[in-house]
């Protein structure tokens, strides 16, 4: 219980960086997609239905602050905080390979997803451009920013488990 | 857990069922995004404060080398242009007289404006929309017109009680009704995603024997539902006659500077309450 509050507050945490502070630092192109991050690295690590209740928090957040129709984030955030919890079978701590090509997926499955039904249904068949100027840039920190990111969720996680079992020992 | 698969259905289900019930009409969330907005946006501001603070002490750093060079360079400028200048103030006396002779008119009708900060904005490049840190609590309306640097900016699209969405009119969804100034022919101004990279905005939908010619002003007009009249947006750049022969289109080029804004001000006076403040009036 006390991790999903701490891990709620991390992705609250998380949110307010991206909609607040990267679009201040302007010499960036692009900004990692934070909360995606936290989403399938949360999923991947604690399974499929962690996975489906982070992925909801995150994108009731992105639906509550953007003003499209409601549901269209959550929507995506819950399916893909679960696909990935189905990936935690081949979880394994030190193994860094599978999230930084489940962060290249996953991003590129937001990115087309975004392209589809908010661009494609209106006509914008420049696919090419999207691609090259928004997806691969974002893509590409989003990559970065992982490796960073899964170390210090992963140092999180440990600890968390270390406090859980030492409290289970006492108990006994 | 068995049940999983289910709880992702349901939640799926529920989700497109959000989505078209929100299509179509999405006043009933209003409670729920404005009690959201009553925690997050005060840690938005803080946040947003804590890192154009620390962003703005790093830049002078960095800048600060670059400018000890500069002001070698610059000091031996001074003198130059300290000569320039004194041959420039006296056309400036010829420009004023000039001025008076013309008697320009006032560029903008005066509306009232309250200024707003900017304290979020989307962090992917898909939509040019941002939070402001004024909302119903301060008069801000839904539909309300918002400026900064002289020009259109955006228009209000969603109002909580501290907080207020501005969807900006270079965003791909944003569609403004414009006029020349000068001969107050009608073009539609378009956003355009492929297009903002370029610094521009698309023009269209001018008729091919319209009067507007590249660089002139263009103003939002009065046919429009919900922009007031005669706000400034940008310069008609690159006209070209389309493929159907029947109208012409090209490019604006904006007044108000998108990448670094900080505040903007709201109009606070809707298109249609103008309106009919006029008809009292007559």
């Amino acid at each position: 219980m006390r991790k999903i509050l701490i891990n709620i507050g991390l992705l609250i945490l998380a949110f307010t960086v991206q909609i607040c502070v990267f679009p201040q630092i302007s010499f960036l192109s692009s900004a990692p997609n934070l909360l995606l991050i936290f989403v399938f690295i949360c999923a991947f690590i604690e399974g499929k239905e962690r996975g489906m209740l982070y992925g909801f928090i995150a994108g009731l957040f992105m639906d509550l602050f953007y003003s499209g129709p409601f549901g269209f984030y959550t929507l995506f955030f819950v399916n893909m905080g679960y696909l990935n919890g189905i990936c935690t079978k081949y979880y394994y701590e030190d193994y860094i390979t599978l999230p930084l090509v489940l962060s290249i997926a996953n991003d590129l499955i937001y990115n087309m997803y975004i392209y589809i039904f908010r661009f494609l249904i209106r006509n914008r068949l420049n696919f090419g451009h999207y691609f090259m100027k928004i997806i691969l840039p974002e893509i590409i920190f989003t990559t970065v920013t992982t490796l960073v990111c899964y170390r210090f969720l992963l140092f999180i996680h440990r600890k968390l488990k270390e406090w859980e079992q030492r409290r289970d020992s006492n108990l006994v | 857990m068995k049940n999983s698969k289910y709880i992702l259905a349901g939640l799926s289900v529920f989700c497109i069922l959000l989505i078209a019930v929100t299509s179509i009409n999405s006043s009933f969330l209003m409670p729920l995004r404005t009690g959201v907005g009553y925690v997050l946006v005060p840690l938005q501001s803080g946040v947003n404060a804590v890192g154009t603070s620390v962003y703005n002490r790093m830049r002078d750093f960095s800048s600060l080398k670059a400018a000890q060079e500069e002001n070698a360079g610059l000091t031996s400028r001074v003198a130059q242009l300290t000569e320039e200048n004194t041959r420039l103030q006296s056309e400036v006396y010829e420009l004023s007289r000039l001025r008076e002779l013309y008697q320009l008119d006032q560029e903008y009708m005066q509306y009232e404006k309250v200024a707003a900060r900017i304290i979020a904005k989307d962090s992917g490049n898909w939509f040019q929309v941002f939070r402001i840190n004024k909302g119903s609590a301060d008069g801000i309306q839904v539909d309300m017109n918002v400026m900064a640097g002289g020009g259109l900016v955006g228009i209000v699209t969603d109002v909580g009680a501290n907080y207020a969405t501005v969807r900006t009119i270079i965003d791909d969804d944003s569609n403004v009704s414009g006029m020349s100034l000068r001969s107050g022919d009608t073009c539609n101004v378009s956003g355009n995603l492929t297009l903002y990279q370029e610094g521009r905005i698309g023009l269209d939908h001018i008729k091919k024997e319209a009067d507007i010619q590249e660089g002139d002003k263009i103003v939002t007009s009065n046919i429009s539902d919900v922009f007031l009249p005669g706000i400034f947006i940008g310069y008609a750049a690159d006209l070209t006659t389309d493929a159907n022969n029947v109208t012409k289109s090209g490019y604006i080029i904006p007044v108000a500077q998108f990448d670094n804004l900080q505040e903007v001000l709201v109009i606070t006076e809707l298109k249609n309450e103008g309106e009919k403040h006029a008809e009292n009036t007559d």
